[in-house]
């Protein structure tokens, strides 16, 4: 637990801060803003969520490009499954798996007893999840006391974050092209714009990506 | 029920959908396999448009913050990231610093 609340946690909770003062300053309230980091529980697709459905887009494209922003669940848990063991408890990290546990998890779970796995990982998720619950509470009560520029720069916390994470990862395989391909797709999402824009360029861009892998 | 609402109802279930794939998958499916890896790009190419879009064309109150700003702030959180690898706070830290001094700068 002290692991999951150490300076990780601490930039994973500047973002649900950030997030819980977006929701608010969308008109979107508290409630919406808990069950989103709790139940969602990954910022790449509660942002995108945010944005569409705040700006009064239909339901079905803003769940498209929350989901697509959010589909690395899919590979995540692929990838963790096989160190939590066979038995039916593993399904009890299913809402917990999101990038600060999953990270944290495919570091340390290799070098535990296969029965300590299983805590450890769920003790690191809760711990994780209760301080995202909790920051985006306080972001959500608090940004309606700030002054704008500091809104703002609430604001600008989540793509910041997200820059960072996503140039931090592009020494990865096959990682660049899909940054690369996402980047020269983000004007055609401008251009469709609605909530229509950002699926649509995340699909083509990822998809061109992925043959660009493939076939070189 | 409103959109948003029903937005995040069916969020949550297909990303509760998309690890329990995951969990049942794992073991059976490398990571590596042509489906996991094109989930893997279209996620990040989704992310990496999301994030030059709010950069570079924002909405609401971060519209409000010239680009200027926005590009210093970006700027200074990449600078402080490379001289302090795997260090996000002071990063952010950084970044949000320019992105408040820029803008106070270019008024």
């Amino acid at each position: 637990m002290a692991q999951a609340l150490g300076a990780p946690a601490l930039a994973m909770g500047a973002t649900f801060l950030a997030f819980g003062a977006a929701v608010a300053e969308a008109g979107l309230s508290l409630p919406w803003a808990l069950l989103c980091t709790g139940a969602v529980y990954g910022m790449a697709g509660q942002l995108v969520l945010l944005q569409l459905a705040a700006g009064g887009g239909a339901a079905l494209p803003a769940t498209i490009a929350a989901t697509a922003a959010n589909a690395r669940f899919l590979p995540m848990a692929v990838a963790i499954a096989p160190l939590l063991g066979r038995g039916g408890r593993r399904w009890l990290v299913l809402p917990f798996i999101a990038i600060t546990p999953w990270a944290a998890g495919m570091r340390v779970l290799p070098g535990l007893p296969d029965a300590a796995r299983l805590p450890w990982f769920l003790g690191f998720a809760l711990a994780s999840w209760c301080a995202a619950m909790a920051a985006t509470a306080a972001g959500h009560l608090a940004a309606p006391l700030l002054p704008a520029e500091f809104r703002a720069a609430l604001l600008f916390a989540n793509p910041l974050y997200f820059a960072l994470l996503l140039a931090a990862d592009a020494a990865r395989p096959g990682v660049a092209p899909a940054l690369l391909a996402g980047i020269l797709a983000a004007p055609l999402a401008f251009a469709v714009g609605g909530a229509w824009g950002l699926p649509l360029a995340g699909l083509l861009g990822g998809t061109l990506a992925f043959l660009w892998n493939r076939l070189r | 029920m409103s959109q948003a609402d029903a937005a995040l109802a069916f969020t949550i279930g297909i990303g509760l959908a998309l690890r329990g794939c995951g969990l049942l998958l794992g073991g059976a499916l490398r990571p590596d396999h042509p489906a996991i890896a094109w989930a893997s790009a279209v996620s990040v190419a989704t992310l990496a448009a999301f994030v030059t879009l709010a950069i570079a064309a924002p909405a609401g109150l971060l519209a409000t913050v010239p680009l200027a700003a926005r590009l210093a702030g970006l700027a200074a959180g990449f600078l402080a990231f490379r001289l302090l690898p795997g260090r996000l706070l002071p990063a952010m830290g950084a970044g949000l610093a320019a992105l408040l001094l820029a803008r106070a700068l270019t008024g």
